[in-house]
């Protein structure tokens, strides 16, 4: 294993040795090279929050029970780490995810941001975003966040019916989740996200369209919309199964999705991303970076990292996170470096998540490849489809082919 | 060696009687192999064979015997085929045999193979003897199967033998019976060599091993031999006997059986049930009954990936050294590609060679339905054979269509006799038989369309008879059938490799049938598809599969990327081995679907 020496790497030239190569590869490279700063631009930094009051049915995040001496060592081995990687650089957000981040003391947050601050070089105007449930969202404790520097709030409310977010083991009531709401606003939050789950079990169009119009009626300045992903082993499978539970048909799931958009359009929101809508300004710098080749540095137990066409992850389980760094070794637990292609393919396939699409002039000349020539025939069979659009400039997903995603984005991996 | 003590028997049974623990029970009393070196069921040399237990390929082992206050004897043991798809192979190693032990399960009675094998052993004129197996089982009944061995088979089973091979017991009974009551050789040791091939294979080492079966003569390294239907002549290299490792001697004489290497390059050359003779005083005739195996059941084999063509090819023609009763020639179909259109003795004979490919050559395959061969009279009064439904001509010219029947024996508790009448009816059966035998069984005899025992009357006979039918059957001529060709499209696109030849009056049921059964295996995609059934241009069925409306990953778990990436590949990986026709794409299981569409 290697120490823990300072990483992420500075900027600049890096072998691209990794994956597939060709015959054009050192030509690419100089391209890279050139650019390499660029297309970073500033860092984002992702701090992991493995914790939990209580573990949701449907959850497959990196997660566990919460308990205040392991959060203790936790949070000194999470300070040690941002400490190591005094690797500088501008960062313009910081993302606090979980996890439940709001299981972390107003003091901790304040403590972490300002590692963070002396590790790299923070923007003044960095976005700070973190994430929490309403059951930990009192006033008190968000007005302590506010003060820490947490400058946007992404609330996990899931749904706004009671009947659903227990389905769901969820800890909060829908009365809860308006209460933390509006605590959050007096707390001084002008930049709240609501994070919202659609084809719930038992869910049916009519009740998400109430759940998105008590959204619409707190007027957060954004929002995330995720379709239930329900993993294999999912306890709330089983839930389901005893409780006769079922979800919508695929076709309905689709009908919801398109129905929550256009209900959220016209209440001034603009769909962004995928799963994201926001009020005019209000995107989110952070998650932004994932879909537009952007560069993050994540921090804690089973963080990603993408910086300089290497992408790394550290060990998932938290107890041997800690006991790496504390041990003075890098909890890195595996290691690429993207060849070129991968880099280019990432950035085709991400960009098309964001509704203004991918600049595809942009990517040949950073990557050297030529999109038409080497992926067209798929392409256009895409277009046929109605799936996606070409202005020559940028290629971008239409209303329908959004829901089919996964369908274009195959034609780049 | 004095033919007076060598005895050449076979075990005949129906499948799972246990012929293969006796003859392992065999080899531990001979002392042939130490109980060291025994492997279950050591004749069944194929991973396959073991594993399906039965039998593909015949053997023969040289096994020393003294029975107690007797002279040493030889006894050889040739095992013989126990699926209906390899009967030629069966007559070939009876007739090279004296006798045969008929072995039956004691709480299963007489089956329909077992009735088959001792007809074909009453007809080389074999002395056969009765033995009870498995008498140790709960269910056992000796009593009873001894009646059905004499009421059905019409065997004297008075001096019966009782026998529990699992267990040891009665099998040194049934090698002192085979001394005593097969009759030995009777060849002319002095006569030109006159040798029967009931096996061959081919060792990558030595070329092809030659099983023979010495009728008069001697046969020694460095003679020079003739084989009697290709007429090509050899020089002996080696003579040997297997016990059950191979051995060299120095020579075979009539009576004996062993094999012979003689630089043959391939089995073809050195066909089962040809007459193996010395080149300069040959016998006066070849030894009766040789006719070459023609292969039956016929199915397309293709790549999943299409760089592998040239893999599969390879790996074809190496089953082929091996194997003179299979036969393949490229084929192209636009749905699936390059690929071979492959002939079999039978469906068995298909799956065996399909599973080598995948398991010792790693094949990724796609087979589509098996079919039989037609035959086709033009209006222009010519007649083929057509061994695939693309290669049937237009309606327009064809003046007859015939396709091949077979004789079918189906023995039956007589509980089941209403539901197996129905099932021959439905599959365009003719009655030829119908008698009701002791014990409560039926034996049933029926004409069938070949391609209807094919497709699924097995499957459904063992379902509607709870397992009890069993069932004997060989192809036995050519009938007139009003016969079409169903083809399938998608999305205006014909599939070829669905296209199925049909009976005009079930046309109509198996296209709708097909159109359904596709419509639940081809999954949504980016736009609707339609599905459509024709025969001669109409469209009997149609069926549609709706457009796609969601495929969409939902969260980043952080900026996991790599996560993202790895489910679009694997999402691709599955479309990938899916075949593109037009713009659809349909899996695998599609081209098999044929096969499963229920008629009714």
């Amino acid at each position: 294993m290697a120490p823990l020496a300072a990483q992420p790497v500075p900027p600049g030239v890096r072998a691209v040795s990794a994956g597939r190569t060709s015959g054009a590869e050192p030509l690419a490279s100089a391209i890279i090279s050139e650019s390499a700063a660029a297309s970073g631009g500033p860092l984002g930094i992702y701090l992991h929050i493995p914790f939990c009051e209580a573990i949701c049915n449907y959850c497959n995040f990196n997660r566990g029970l919460f308990r205040t001496d392991t959060k203790r060592r936790y949070l000194i081995a999470l300070a040690r780490e941002i400490e190591s990687a005094r690797a500088g650089g501008p960062v313009d957000s910081v993302f606090f995810g979980g996890g439940t981040p709001s299981v972390l003391d107003p003091g901790d947050v304040r403590a972490l941001i300002a590692r963070c601050g002396s590790s790299f070089t923070l923007d003044p105007g960095a976005e700070v975003t973190l994430e929490a449930n309403p059951e930990t969202a009192s006033r008190e404790r968000l007005e302590g966040y506010r003060s820490a520097g947490v400058t946007r709030l992404s609330l996990g409310v899931q749904s706004f019916r009671d009947a659903e977010l227990r389905r769901l083991g969820r800890a909060h009531t829908a009365a809860r989740a308006i209460e933390a709401f509006e605590s959050a606003r007096s707390a001084g939050f002008d930049d709240i996200s609501i994070d919202l789950m659609t084809w719930l079990p038992e869910q049916t169009v009519e009740h998400w369209a109430e759940t998105l119009d008590v959204l619409i009626g707190l007027d957060p300045e954004h929002a995330s919309l995720y379709l239930l992903e329900l993993y294999p082993n999912a306890p709330l499978r089983e839930d389901m199964a005893r409780g006769g539970w079922a979800q919508a048909p695929d076709d309905v799931a689709a009908e919801m999705y398109l129905a929550a958009l256009d209900r959220l359009e016209t209440a001034g929101y603009a769909h962004y991303e995928i799963s994201n809508v926001a009020k005019p300004g209000r995107r989110c710098r952070h998650n932004l970076k994932y879909w537009s080749d952007g560069a993050w540095v994540g921090f804690g137990c089973g963080a990603h990292s993408t910086r300089d066409g290497r992408r790394w992850r550290n060990v998932s389980e938290t107890e041997s996170y800690m006991a790496r760094v504390a041990d003075g070794v890098s909890p890195v637990a595996h290691e690429q470096v993207l060849s070129v292609d991968e880099r280019a393919t990432d950035t085709l396939f991400l960009g098309l998540r964001l509704t203004e699409g991918v600049d595809v002039p942009a990517v040949e000349r950073r990557y050297g490849v030529n999109v038409w020539e080497r992926w067209g025939g798929e392409l256009t069979r895409c277009v046929e489809a109605g799936l996606l659009e070409d202005d020559s400039e940028r290629l971008r997903l239409t209303r329908k082919g959004r829901l089919l995603a996964s369908e274009v984005m195959q034609v780049f991996v | 060696m004095d033919q007076r003590y060598i005895r050449n028997f076979s075990i005949i049974a129906h499948i799972d009687h246990g012929k293969s623990t006796l003859a392992d029970r065999f080899l531990e009393i001979t002392g042939a192999l130490r109980p060291r070196e025994m492997e279950a069921q050591v004749l069944d040399s194929m991973d396959l064979e073991r594993e399906r237990g039965i039998t593909i390929k015949a053997h023969s082992v040289r096994l020393s015997y003294t029975p107690e206050g007797g002279a040493p004897h030889i006894l050889n043991l040739i095992d013989t085929p126990g699926h209906v798809d390899f009967s030629y192979e069966v007559t070939r190693a009876l007739t090279a045999c004296e006798g045969a032990v008929l072995l039956v399960d004691a709480s299963q009675g007489v089956e329909a193979q077992t009735v088959a094998n001792a007809y074909l052993a009453v007809d080389q004129n074999l002395e056969i003897l009765p033995v009870v197996n498995k008498i140790d089982l709960p269910g056992a009944q000796p009593g009873e199967a001894i009646r059905q061995i004499e009421e059905i088979v019409g065997l004297d089973a008075a001096d019966a033998l009782l026998a529990s091979a699992k267990e040891g017991a009665g099998a040194r009974a049934v090698l002192d019976a085979v001394v005593a009551r097969v009759p030995p050789p009777a060849g002319e040791r002095d006569g030109p060599l006159k040798a029967l091939i009931f096996d061959s294979w081919y060792d990558s080492y030595r070329g092809v091993v030659v099983l023979i079966r010495v009728v008069d003569g001697v046969i020694r390294p460095k003679m020079k031999v003739r084989l009697m239907a290709r007429g090509r002549h050899y020089e002996v290299e080696q003579v040997g006997v297997f016990s059950p490792k191979p051995v060299v001697v120095s020579q075979l004489e009539a009576g004996e059986v062993g094999f012979v290497i003689a630089g043959i390059k391939t089995v073809s050359d050195a066909q089962i049930g040809d007459t193996l003779t010395e080149a300069a005083r040959p016998a006066r005739e070849p030894c009766a009954g040789f006719t070459e195996m023609k292969p039956m059941v016929f199915a397309g084999l293709y790549p999943v990936e299409g760089h592998q063509y040239g893999d599969l090819r390879e790996a074809l023609q190496k089953l082929r050294l091996n194997d003179a009763s299979f036969f393949f020639e490229p084929e192209t179909s636009t749905a699936l590609g390059f690929g071979f259109r492959c002939g079999f003795l039978g469906l068995l004979h298909l799956e065996i060679i399909q599973e080598r490919l995948e398991r010792e050559f790693g094949m990724d395959l796609v087979t589509t339905a098996p079919g039989v061969l037609y035959r086709v009279t033009t209006t222009a009064g010519e007649t083929f054979e057509v061994d695939s439904p693309a290669k049937l001509p237009d309606p327009g010219v064809i003046a007859a269509l015939e396709e091949p029947v077979v004789t079918a024996m189906i023995l039956t508790p007589s509980d089941y006799v209403g539901g197996i009448l129905q099932l021959c009816q439905e599959k365009r059966g003719v009655q030829k038989g119908l008698e009701y035998l002791a014990s409560n069984r039926v034996m049933i005899t029926y004409e069938l369309p070949f391609n209807e025992v094919v497709l699924d009357f097995y499957d459904k006979l063992k379902t509607l008879s709870r397992g009890y039918a069993s069932l004997d059957y060989h192809v036995t001529g050519f009938w007139t059938s009003p016969l079409v060709k169903l083809d399938l499209q998608v999305n205006g696109d014909p599939v070829d490799a669905l296209s199925v030849i049909v009976h005009k009056e079930t046309a109509y049921t198996r296209g709708r049938g097909l159109a359904v059964k596709l419509r639940k295996l081809i999954p949504r995609q980016m736009f609707e598809v339609a599905i459509q059934a024709t025969v001669g241009g109409r469209i009997i069925a149609r069926e549609s599969v709706k457009a796609l409306r969601k495929n969409v990953l939902a969260k980043c778990y952080g900026g996991d990327i790599t996560r993202k990436r790895k489910l679009l590949e694997k999402q691709k990986e599955g479309k990938r081995r899916m075949k593109r026709v037009g713009r659809v794409e349909i899996p695998q299981e599609a081209f098999l679907a044929v096969l499963t569409v229920d008629s009714e």
